[in-house]
């Protein structure tokens, strides 16, 4: 699918209306214990429009991408409907009509099937080749290319294409007491061509992560109880996005989230900048570059905490308008048929002036906790992340690794709690992020030594 | 057998596939929204779904799309010839034997929208006057319309049609500077009937959600009771029967009922049934991903395992029997205790509203928060709670059953009692 030109259809457009045609294609391929139990292509591609009457927005959609008098129609019904009954009388949005045209896609030669396969195999028997003892083994390949063209009334335009490839590969072990598995990630922004050359490239990684699966087999539980920890960027990344970033989305702060009574207050430790990056980060493209977002709004960088104090929310036309700020370019959707949401980017604490190393040699008795397996958080930025790879800190270095174990807190405390910031930064994205939509976030950070609650056996 | 589905089906048998299935849902959405208490978004989608499976020489591959023209069909199934040459051979790659063609319909196929705005309204309206406090942050209600046909090559040929309502809601309270933690609920519906407030446990959790703004935390941790609620056991279930019961947990071996078949694995009070079909199940299935006509079945009888939630491939991979539906739409047989008389047999525990955490080991141990719960203290709910870690094990916690409670919460998708259970540790500050 490529329409990079809307503007043949401005005519349609009578009301404020957003114009969106988009595709998006995804593989996946699941290995699990060498039996394929995933091989599959989908494609999902439409054109949709959302329309603005007086504070009523109307959405409608079609897979039928000549259809479009008929979405903008349709849509145009929905908002009207809504209107004539609510009667909210609000004014129109501020016009803005920046155009962009962001194509992510390789410049390689594409692999063909056999060769994607071939590959994940190759990761798939030097796992089973190398570490006969293990009792299961997961290598799983999802690929997404998001593409889309979008037009509003107000002029503004975009063409993009936007594709992430990552493998996840999970190890587990039983020998007889408890199993234990840990998993690892590789990939990112790009297509599987600029994510991944040869499969050997993978092998140290798979080394290093068998290593700490033999390490955990043995390991112990983490003691209940508050402990001072170095969070490793993974788990900083999810405390951001999750704990922080969830209820600075001015459509949560509207709905009461407890961000709403920190605005340009002291709400984490003036070590702690937290940042939702719109694309670039220190020159480098971050995980899910957003240049305009849904609604044709040039997306900026939206500093959420500078130095400890909140600063702003992350908004869409609507919040934006009620807040009377500018609106940051955070709305969003997934598929043709969603509607924008306000969502998050690329969310991460930015570096400090320590190293990970004098983080933990500073730490007595705690944890240094590495990758997070779930996180869920609340709008009272209460937390709870699940962590699969972890070790036990004595006397300043590292000692036992920890079994599964869960950790919580409320994120505005954590981060009160924060007295040293690594200076490296690590960026992911392999998660989904839900809210009505799932969608591709980047998480971000460096290693924060903070206090945080273990839940114990 | 639709004119695409007919294609495809010609297609696929000139291109010499040994086994396939496909299938085309055709669906319609009429949803609206509410941000707060204001109607915000009046959305209509309309898709498809063509989804193609083809096994050749016993390699698999899948592919699907929404475009259901001739040329990019056509594209699809050279496509999905390419993905099956690439996999690997596995003779417990199958699809559904031959069965009798069969219709399914259920709901209607139009949306009484002018009924859905005034319902929503009134929602919108209740919540204002009964809840001043509570703070509605997403609410959907939609009305689905679905026809899908399936089709494989051992003639097996199903047409459903289904109408559904469905509402969801997320909402939480705020007093001052007070903020209570979010909670969600919602239900589905054939047909509309009286007050959204009265559907599901929608009015009993906004009425906690208010008192969550006086949540206190809990000193020390103990080992106590807990009285799971209807909404917090249908993520507990999930996760039981994902660690457990199913396909994963079964092909990799890690299962701890593994062989557990005609076994206690639970208490004998415990009777958990699977109902697609029943008529006490508005949001039902009638057909499995793998081709089946779904039948209603019993996971767990008095506490004895009688079958494992295994797919067609599930099955041939591990040896064992095919669950005869694809799970979910569970009901839990009641009790004979009413929910107060279970409250007030309990010593020290928590009212377990709702579960934050992430799935279980294998062996089932879990760690999480319990939000929006309550401390039990000699028989009587003492104050809602906050910041209380629960841990425990899944399969420990079906064993340690006291009771089960005698009313039920249906939800449309699903019916729970309230189950009474005990061995889990409670942390607080």
């Amino acid at each position: 699918m490529k329409v990079k030109n809307l503007n043949q259809y401005s005519s349609y457009l009578s009301k404020y209306t957003e114009l969106r045609f988009q595709e998006n294609r995804t593989m996946s391929i699941a290995i699990l214990k060498g039996n394929l139990v995933q091989n599959l292509k989908n494609s999902t591609k439409g054109v949709s429009a959302r329309v603005y009457s007086n504070g009523s927005w109307g959405f409608a959609s079609s897979p039928d991408t000549d259809n479009i008098k008929y979405v903008i129609e349709s849509a145009t019904q929905n908002a009207v409907f809504l209107d004539n009954r609510e009667k909210k009388s609000a004014s129109p949005f501020t016009p803005d009509n920046p155009n962009m045209e962001k194509d992510y896609s390789t410049s390689k030669r594409k692999f063909v099937q056999s060769e994607v396969m071939d590959f994940l195999r190759e990761i798939d028997s030097y796992i089973e080749r190398k570490f006969p003892d293990l009792s299961s083994r997961t290598v799983v390949l999802n690929n997404l290319d998001m593409e889309k063209s979008l037009l509003t009334s107000d002029g503004a335009s975009l063409y993009s294409l936007t594709p992430r490839s990552y493998i996840r590969f999970s190890l587990s072990m039983d020998k007889g007491n408890d199993p234990v598995e840990v998993y690892e990630s590789a990939g990112g922004l790009g297509q599987f061509e600029d994510n991944f050359s040869t499969p050997d490239k993978l092998f140290e990684t798979l080394d290093k992560l068998y290593e700490h699966l033999v390490k955990k087999n043995e390991g112990i539980y983490a003691a209940a109880g508050v402990k001072v920890c170095a969070l490793d960027s993974a788990l900083a990344g999810i405390l951001a996005h999750e704990a922080i970033g969830h209820t600075a989305e001015a459509d949560l702060v509207l709905s009461g989230s407890v961000a709403g009574n920190y605005l340009n207050k002291e709400s984490a430790s003036p070590l702690v900048t937290l940042v939702d990056f719109a694309h670039t980060y220190d020159g480098n493209d971050c995980p899910v570059p957003v240049y305009i977002d849904d609604e044709g709004t040039k997306a900026e960088d939206m500093v959420i905490i500078d130095n400890g104090i909140l600063k702003g929310y992350m908004h869409n036309k609507k919040s934006a308008q009620h807040f009377a700020v500018k609106p940051t370019g955070n709305a969003r959707a997934y598929e043709y048929f969603d509607e924008p949401l306000i969502r998050m980017r690329n969310t991460a604490i930015l570096p400090g002036q320590s190293k990970l190393s004098d983080i933990i040699s500073s730490i007595d008795d705690g944890y240094y906790l590495i990758k997070p397996s779930n996180g869920q958080a609340d709008t009272t930025s209460e937390f709870m992340f699940g962590v699969v790879l972890g070790y036990e800190i004595k006397d300043g270095k590292l000692g036992k690794a920890l079994k599964d174990l869960t950790i919580s807190g409320v994120a505005f405390d954590v981060l009160k709690s924060v007295t040293m910031i690594s200076d490296d930064m690590t960026w992911s994205n392999a998660g989904m992020c839900g809210k009505k939509q799932l969608i591709p976030v980047g998480l971000g950070g460096p290693a924060i030594k903070c206090e945080i609650n273990i839940g114990g056996r | 057998m639709t004119d695409t589905l007919k294609y495809c089906y010609t297609s696929l048998k000139k291109a010499n596939i040994d086994k396939f299935q496909c299938s085309l849902t055709k669906n319609t959405l009429y949803e609206m929204n509410m941000e707060g208490n204001d109607f915000s978004l009046i959305r209509t989608t309309i898709d498809n779904k063509l989804n193609i499976t083809i096994i050749k020489d016993m390699r698999k591959a899948d592919i699907s799309l929404n475009q259901i023209d001739i040329g990019i069909i056509d594209d699809a199934i050279n496509t999905v010839i390419e993905l099956s040459n690439t996999s690997q051979q596995d003779p417990d790659y199958d699809i559904s034997p031959k069965q009798e063609p069969q219709q399914f319909s259920c709901g209607s196929a139009k949306p009484a929208t002018e009924r859905m705005y005034s319902l929503l309204k009134e929602f919108s309206k209740q919540v204002t006057a009964l809840f001043p406090k509570v703070m509605l942050a997403e609410t959907v209600f939609s009305h689905n319309h679905s026809i899908t046909n399936f089709i494989n090559s051992n003639s097996v040929d199903f047409t459903t049609n289904k109408g559904i309502y469905r509402f969801s809601t997320l909402f939480s309270s705020k007093d001052s500077d007070k903020t209570s933690s979010f909670n969600y609920s919602g239900f589905s519906l054939k047909e509309l009937k009286g007050e959204i407030l009265n559907q599901g446990s929608l009015n009993n959790l906004l009425n906690q959600s208010v008192e969550h703004l006086q949540a206190q935390t809990i000193q020390g941790k103990f080992t106590g009771d807990v009285i799971i609620t209807p909404d917090c056991l249908d993520d507990l279930l999930y996760s039981y029967i994902a660690t457990f019961l199913g396909d994963r947990a079964l092909i990799t071996g890690l299962s701890v009922f593994k062989d557990k078949i005609n076994h206690l694995i639970a208490n004998p009070k415990l009777t958990i049934h699977s109902k697609p079909l029943s008529p006490e199940i508005d949001d039902g299935y009638f057909v499995t991903a793998d081709g089946f006509a779904a039948e209603d079945i019993t996971i767990i009888d008095k506490g004895v395992l009688k079958s494992f939630m295994l797919s067609l491939y599930g099955a041939n991979k591990t040896k064992l029997e095919r669950a005869k539906n694809a799970g979910g739409n569970w009901v839990i047989e009641p009790g004979d205790k009413s929910y107060n008389d279970i409250i007030r047999s309990v010593k020290k525990g928590i009212l377990f509203a709702r579960y934050s955490g992430g799935m279980p080991s294998a062996n089932g141990d879990f760690s999480g928060i319990a939000k929006n719960s309550y401390y039990i203290e000699d028989g009587e709910i003492k104050y809602p709670v906050a910041e209380v870690m629960v841990s425990g094990n899944l399969a420990e916690l079906f064993k340690n059953i006291i009771e089960i409670s005698k009313e039920r919460i249906c939800f449309g998708s699903s019916i729970f009692p309230y189950i009474h259970s005990s061995g889990v540790t409670i942390s607080g500050k």
